[in-house]
């Protein structure tokens, strides 16, 4: 007789749920909408501004952006809570094969998909295979007026026009708390730093830390029954968990 | 009973006379002209002082060249891909729809001449130089193509396997470096290819020719003078070719498709993709060639007598095939995403056909199948060079529409309706106008400079055709001396 | 010294017939085949003229170079990966993907045996060569050249033969830039 050890199926379930090591929750049901997370992203990751025209044609490069939606016909429209989209930092993602140059790439410390900006060179590929939609393409040199290139972020790069761009979990904080743990000869506590998103919503709709950590409150949070991972039957591994209707 | 018979004699006689004078005039087989004749007529055709229209489009292509594909493209260069219509969700627009075009078209060179020559079809000797040329000039369009659509493409060498300062070499597991490899090998065996067959021909031209052409012809031809041991060794080369690059041929397009096959988009993750995408190629690369096969007829002093109208009956009764083969496969596709269900891909058919761009899918089905169908059938209107023609410019027209409704109008539905948006094209217009400029220009410029006619292998078709007698009939035959 | 001499004869024959006899009938006189070489303007097989099969490297030229594309193949998708310092991982796609590799061997092997097949003609047949060489230019038009090497001594009878069999012109060739 054969087990399902002699199949080999045993190591398929074990790649489904392999978990990430840094996650997020977002709860839709708090969300108000405010934008104040695309706002501090923006500020945070030095994401640039596309102005007007090129934001309504689609080329708006915002690495979180809130997604709003309706249900029936007008007048009787009836508003669906607000949907933050992000990077889902996908355990399995789509986009990172797919670049012939190796500009998005699995961090095998963090769990996480970086984007190599001075190696891409833009072939759009992993934006196309982005089921989320989430990367922003540099489309142009956008012009930052005055006084904003004097917010710009130290820690993190300033992109260019031709490349492609999307969330890192603010991996620059991540960098920052682990080394500041390291110095004092300890693990990073759970809550000590958190992304920019987080951190500028009023409502704390936005939940980040350790998933590997069941200790830890993303992980704490994820566990309730309503939540859910978006296009999770694409075998994407998404990282971050969804709350709707709790 | 005697004048029943005298009457059959005599409808026999008038039969066979009829055919031998009928045999002669409707196949360029078996009207053999002497070889030094059939130079002389290349030669002329290629030679003949060109007149004012001709500088004049030259000087058309040229200025739409510089302008709208160089010019142009330095403006994209410096102010970045937003000039043109991308955007999310259409990160790949016309760029990529004319690459996947230029593919498509330099497919014909390919088959014509080399699966008809490994399956010996004889119609194809006069035209093969003129399909393997569309190879050459097509895949430079869609290399440039590809090229466009790169953010920054003065980077684009780090796509190329080297061993550069860190060591790192391109992502193997990316259906882009498989592209650069597969088309890498194309562009670089069809060239050969084309070369190879050409220079005996460039031999005969070198040996009648002065100035500044004999030294053109004599460092293209080698030194080559004919002799047993450079035949053999030619045709060793051009059968290893002809049988290896078919297979090339059939990975470029696949891998193509690939490209759309393996992202995880509704519309595009389909295992059809791949001989789908080789049948469209073949339908656009077969109607490109007749194009070019008409024009060249109609412009180019002796064509008429190489290029008869069997040749576009022959061609004509291909293009047929290949348009049911790809309604075959169109309708396959169709067929399995309509019948799975998942509500991405309904969406997305249901855009293609009622969507803003409904026409443009309509079209497609009437360029690409009713069109051919409705004109191919007939033997007659088969064999009616500008008619065929123009059946080769509309599937053209239907195969850039179908190219056009997988990736820019397909990537507007995907599985976040919040991004959905319609693709309004930019810059990518005139860019695209500035390839099919710059194919045109150097096929022109070609025509004048190596001979479109490969002469020696019409004269070996010649040698190989005769007429035999069956009984009553008199019927064509063909040794095979190769 | 001038018995050994070796001239060069240039023999053209309008038509396949004649210059499979002529060549019937140079054996006949003893001379031997290595001694010949047909110039032709389209590919005359050797059997056509009942001449010994010639030797040609291209298909092991092209199996070499298939050889070697494999192996630049093999590079590629076996060893690239790890000469970088740090293994690179996409996706949770293994390190050396399996399909892909395939692809990459097939297009590699492919390129190398279309390249080295290219070359080959030209390894083959002293490509490119732009030295003086004993050509007619008639050739080009359909005619079959019969050169054929022998002493001094045997001129005449050479020379006679060729033109009992049919020869339109039998001259002492002379090498000439084309």
């Amino acid at each position: 007789m054969a087990t399902l050890a002699d199949l080999k199926i045993s190591e398929v379930k074990l790649a489904a749920e392999q978990t990430g090591k840094w996650g997020m929750v977002i709860d839709q049901d708090i969300c108000t909408g405010c934008q104040a997370c695309v706002a501090a992203c923006a500020m945070e990751n030095n994401v640039t501004f596309v102005g007007e025209v090129d934001s309504g044609y689609g080329r708006s490069m915002h690495w979180i952006r809130i997604e709003r939606f309706w249900e029936g016909e007008y007048p009787e429209v009836k508003m669906t809570p607000n949907q933050p989209m992000l990077c889902q930092q996908c355990g399995h993602a789509t986009c990172e094969p797919v670049c012939p140059a190796f500009a998005t790439v699995h961090s095998q410390a963090e769990q996480l998909n970086l984007q190599v900006y001075n190696r891409c060179v833009g072939t759009r590929y992993c934006a196309n295979n982005c089921p989320y939609q989430v990367r922003s393409f540099n489309w142009r040199d956008y012009q930052r007026p005055e006084p904003l290139p004097n917010q710009f972020n130290p820690d993190v790069t300033v992109r260019r026009v031709g490349v492609m761009e999307k969330c890192t979990f603010c991996i620059q904080r991540i960098h920052k708390a682990q080394d500041k743990a390291k110095s004092e000869g300890r693990e990073v506590v759970d809550g000590e730093f958190t992304t920019a998103c987080a951190q500028a919503c009023p409502a704390n709709a936005i939940v980040f830390g350790r998933v590997d950590d069941p200790e830890s409150l993303v992980s704490q949070l994820g566990k309730q029954s309503h939540g859910v991972k978006h296009l999770e039957e694409l075998g994407t591994l998404p990282n971050v968990t969804y709350f709707k209707g709790g | 009973m005697a004048y029943e018979k005298k009457q059959t004699e005599h409808a026999h006689a008038d039969h066979q006379g009829h055919t031998a004078e009928h045999f002669r005039e409707k196949h360029l087989m078996l009207d053999p002209l002497p070889r030094g004749q059939m130079n002389d007529m290349v030669m002329e055709s290629m030679l003949e002082k060109p007149t004012w229209k001709y500088w004049a489009v030259i000087g058309i292509l040229s200025f739409i060249v510089v302008y709208f594909l160089f010019y142009k493209w330095g403006v994209l260069i410096a102010k970045g891909q937003g000039v043109a219509g991308v955007m999310r969700p259409d990160y790949w627009g016309i760029f990529l729809v004319n690459t996947v075009f230029w593919i498509g078209i330099s497919h014909a060179g390919t088959f014509i001449s080399a699966i008809l020559r490994v399956f010996r079809a004889e119609f194809r000797r006069p035209f093969t130089r003129a399909a393997e040329l569309m190879t050459t000039f097509g895949l430079v369009q869609a290399g440039f193509s590809i090229f466009m659509h790169m953010g920054r493409v003065w980077l684009a060498y780090w796509l190329m396997p080297y061993p550069n300062q860190r060591m790192l070499w391109p992502n193997l597991h990316s259906p882009l470096t498989w592209d650069l490899l597969a088309i890498t090998t194309y562009l670089l065996s069809s060239t050969m290819y084309l070369f190879l067959p050409l220079i005996p021909d460039v031999a005969m031209a070198r040996d009648r020719s002065t100035g500044w052409r004999k030294t053109f012809y004599k460092t293209l031809a080698l030194g080559f003078r004919g002799t047993e041991g450079e035949w053999t060794h030619l045709r060793n080369a051009m059968n290893i070719f002809a049988f290896a690059i078919i297979p090339v041929m059939f990975s470029v397009h696949t891998i193509v498709s690939w490209d759309f096959a393996a992202a995880t988009r509704p519309g595009w993750s389909s295992t059809i993709f791949g001989p789908y995408f080789i049948v469209g190629a073949l339908h656009s690369g077969m109607g490109a060639a007749v194009v070019v096969i008409a024009v060249i007829r109609a412009t180019m002093k002796h064509m008429k007598y190489f290029i008869r109208s069997e040749h576009f009956d022959a061609i004509g009764k291909l293009m047929l095939i290949i348009s049911m083969a790809w309604a075959y496969f169109f309708f396959n596709d169709y067929m399995v995403q309509w019948y799975g269900g998942d509500k991405w891909t309904q969406q997305l058919l249901h855009f293609h056909e009622a969507g803003p761009m409904g026409w443009m899918w309509f079209t497609m089905l009437i360029c690409n199948i009713v069109v051919p169908w409705a004109i191919l059938w007939n033997p007659k209107w088969r064999a009616t060079p500008w008619l065929v023609g123009t059946v080769g410019i509309i599937i053209n027209v239907g195969m850039w529409f179908e190219r056009y409704i997988i990736i820019p109008i397909s990537v507007t539905i995907n599985r976040m309706p919040f991004t959905w948006r319609l693709y309004k094209p930019g810059i990518e217009i005139p860019m695209g106008i500035g390839t099919l400029a710059l194919f045109i220009l150097l096929y022109m410029i070609a025509s004048k400079l190596i001979p479109l006619i490969p002469v020696w292998e019409v004269q070996e078709g010649q040698m190989a055709h005769e007429l035999k007698k069956f009984g009553r009939e008199t019927v064509v035959t063909v040794s095979e001396l190769e | 010294m001038t018995e050994s001499k070796i001239v060069d004869l240039l023999a053209v024959f309008p038509d396949l017939e004649p210059a499979a006899n002529a060549i019937e009938h140079l054996r006949s006189i003893g001379i031997h085949d290595e001694c010949m070489n047909i110039i032709s303007g389209i590919p005359v097989t050797e059997a056509m003229l009942g001449r010994p099969h010639q030797w040609t490297n291209i298909p092991r030229i092209a199996m070499g170079g298939a050889i070697l594309g494999f192996g630049a193949g093999f590079f590629l998708a076996y060893i690239t990966p790890y000469i970088y310092p740090y293994p690179i991982q996409v996706s949770t796609q293994s390190f050396i993907p399996g399909p892909p590799t395939v692809v990459v061997l097939f297009e590699l092997t492919m390129l190398g045996m279309l390249l080295s097949t290219f070359l080959g003609v030209f390894l083959d047949s002293f490509f490119p060569n732009y030295r003086p060489m004993k050509y007619v230019p008639e050739v080009s038009d359909g005619k079959i050249a019969i050169l054929v090497e022998c002493s001094h001594m045997e001129e005449k009878k050479v020379t006679d033969a060729l033109t009992k069999m049919g020869a339109e012109s039998v001259k002492p060739a002379e090498a000439q830039h084309l």
